[in-house]
């Protein structure tokens, strides 16, 4: 899981530009499952399991991740950009990008030797920054670089302290993963797999790719921001790494199905699998969309908790992992 | 040469692992090479002219440990002017009993305060993360490790190339350049190399190098900056366009035009740097040595100081290591 999980997250595809990705899970769907690629570019794979249950199940996780557009060429060859999904300009500046092209860029700032009052203590407006690619004037730099193509973090793989992992785009390709690892095994229920696009900027993919499928009931496949760093306590953690799946009663975008929420936690207990909930209302996700599609759907999300979300260095814990995948599989083999 | 040179953290005071890279290069092209008890590489070439003594330091900015929270956490401050404004959701490794990898803390939305937009957090408000075991993380950190950014080194288009330490290990390189070239001409100068330890927290290391050496003159190589958007013509340098030769007030005259003469004679594109009170480079501390030691700057243009993201242009290495072997090949006749 960690390997398929690595490989998947190495792969760029910001929101809109999912082609690459996509392409992979695709290569990597068994035999003896139907699929189709939507207008929009969703991934929608009908997986058969054992049976055929009473309501109508789909999954979804979004193959899109944060990242930059590219606006304007500057006559010295410098990038103007923009963000692709919400991004603090915190993990933006110092650090290290891939231009659509392959080719490597800088998101550098003014030499802080050279700053005047304040503008040390504050960060640069996104629309100040840069990336150096290092051309030496615009025509060289249009050669790997055109208005609307795209970069994103360029952040390496690493597992650290005691079974921790560090990447680019765990948001959400950790939720691909499991799917891809669900539809590569025997399932007892028929399920509906859609690996959605543009999460990032409105959650615009899974209205499509919900709609197509037409469920009863979906899981949203996520990742969820832990503020669970050094100095803070209690609520204000929002969830915590190592206390296994987050399932939420509601955030920002949705209130979820209480049915399903209730008893997906219990399930949880039953089964012996470590789950939490937020202790704050925040965030959002594709839930959001799929809920009001159609006729409707009963919602609910389950979201591996994440720390330093949106930034070049997703920090996850494998048994949160481990514990969200276990939570998966026990919630389709109950499902009818 | 210069990714070899840039991989090993060499946070100030912490010199030792870029000390024996930085050594086992220079060995080659001098007499005898030693580290000091200050921590600096000193090789000397004794041949013929004046004492000549050329500096590049060895050390980087990074962070230092301060305390051990809880959970894995770590607090930190600065060591030497880091930009601190790099610092959220940034990976580090520690300098501990073994290299520990961690990732400094950057703060969720949800826990930002109105207001705090935009606003660089200090080191203070954030902390590394190890994801280590409080046992295990005592075991292995202690107050006082360094804290050195991961080191990369990427090459951008053409010339220019990324990485983590190039301010002064571009100055090493340089200086390294310098002394193959002499021996591919054969000469031999009356010369002290130092890689030198400290210059970041003003540890002045390299003066008690040249206090032993007793030197007549001497060259200190430095990175400088470079042109960035939202900088000053007027401040920096550019990128590609050749070494930049300082003058300031302390500087030795004598030296500025020498640079700028061999420059000309030998078609290697120049650009002056003028400051107008000290210089900020081990330039200060040479020249107040011993009974005073008349002393030159050459910088390298580099974009992005004291980030992990600094850029050079690696024609600029060359033509500096050509401008520098030019003068000192002349001091010898």
């Amino acid at each position: 899981m960690i390997e398929l999980i690595k490989e998947l997250s190495l792969v760029h595809g910001p929101s809109g530009r999912e082609d690459r990705i996509r392409e992979l899970i695709i290569s990597k769907l068994p035999a003896d499952v139907t699929y189709k690629v939507d207008n929009l570019g969703n991934l929608i794979v009908h997986k058969k399991g054992a049976k055929t249950p009473a309501h109508k199940l789909m999954m979804c996780a979004h193959m899109d991740e944060v990242g930059l557009m590219i606006t304007y060429i500057t006559d010295e060859g410098m990038l103007k950009f923009n963000e692709i999904g919400g991004i603090d300009p915190a993990v933006l500046v110092g650090r290290r990008v891939v231009l659509e092209s392959g080719v490597k860029g800088v998101i550098g700032l003014k030499h802080i030797h050279l700053t005047e009052g304040d503008e040390r203590k504050k960060l640069p407006k996104m629309t100040e920054m840069c990336i150096d690619i290092g051309a030496k004037s615009k025509e060289e730099a249009e050669k790997y670089a055109s208005l609307g193509s795209f970069a994103t973090f360029d952040s390496d793989f690493v597992e650290f302290g005691d079974g921790f992992v560090k990447c680019r785009a765990l948001d959400d390709r950790v939720g691909c993963a499991f799917m891809l690892d669900l539809i590569n095994s025997d399932l007892p229920v028929d399920v509906d797999f859609a690996f959605d696009v543009q999460e990032e900027v409105g959650a615009i993919g899974a209205y499509a790719a919900t709609f197509a499928i037409r469920p009863d009931v979906c899981v949203v496949v996520e990742t969820t921001t832990a503020g669970d760093i050094d100095g803070v306590e209690g609520e204000k953690r929002a969830c915590v790494l190592g206390e296994g799946p987050v399932v939420s009663y509601m955030d920002r975008g949705t209130v979820y199905d209480h049915e399903l929420y209730s008893d997906t936690m219990l399930l949880a207990k039953e089964r012996g699998i470590k789950a939490q909930t937020k202790t704050l209302i925040a965030g959002g996700n594709d839930s959001r969309s799929v809920k009001v599609t159609g006729e409707g759907v009963r919602v609910i999300a389950v979201s591996v908790p994440t720390r330093y979300l949106h930034s070049p260095s997703c920090v996850m814990k494998k048994e949160d992992i481990t514990a969200t995948y276990a939570l998966l599989k026990a919630f389709i083999e109950n499902f009818d | 040469m210069l990714k070899a040179l840039t991989a090993p953290c060499g946070v100030s005071g912490l010199e030792k692992g870029a000390a024996a890279v930085a050594k086992d290069l220079l060995a080659p092209y001098v007499d005898s090479v030693d580290v000091d008890r200050r921590g600096n590489v000193v090789g000397t070439i004794n041949g013929a002219g004046p004492k000549i003594l050329l500096d590049a330091h060895l050390d980087q900015v990074g962070f230092i440990v301060t305390s051990l929270s809880e959970r894995g956490f770590v607090k930190f401050d600065r060591c030497g002017g880091t930009d601190e404004r790099v610092m959220s959701a940034l990976p580090v490794i520690i300098m501990g009993k073994e290299p520990v990898y961690g990732i400094i803390s950057s703060v969720p939305p949800h826990l930002q305060a109105d207001g705090d937009e935009g606003k660089v957090k200090e080191a203070k408000d954030l902390a590394i993360d190890t994801g280590l075991s409080d046992d295990e993380l005592k075991r292995l950190v202690s107050q006082g490790d360094r804290v050195c950014f991961v080191p990369q080194f990427d090459e951008l288009l053409g010339t220019e190339v990324c990485s983590n330490s190039f301010d002064d290990r571009a100055g090493i390189a340089i200086l390294l350049r310098t002394v193959e070239i002499l021996k591919e001409k054969g000469v031999k100068p009356n010369l002290t190399v130092v890689f030198s330890a400290q210059e970041e927290v003003a540890g002045n290391a390299v003066g008690c190098a040249a206090f032993k050496a007793d030197v007549d003159m001497a060259i200190a190589v430095d990175v400088s900056f470079a042109k960035t958007p939202g900088c000053k013509d007027e401040e920096t340098g550019k990128i590609g366009e050749g070494p930049m030769i300082g003058i300031s007030p302390s500087l030795d005259n004598g030296i500025f035009e020498d640079l700028k003469r061999i420059a000309s004679e030998n078609s290697i594109p120049y650009q002056i740097e003028v400051m107008s009170r000290s210089t900020g480079t081990h330039a200060d501390d040479i020249l107040v040595t011993r009974e005073g030691v008349r002393t030159g700057l050459v910088s390298l243009p580099l974009k992005f100081m004291h980030t992990p993201v600094e850029i050079i242009d690696t024609k600029d290495v060359e033509l500096c290591a050509k401008l520098i072997a030019k003068y000192v090949e002349e001091k010898v006749k």
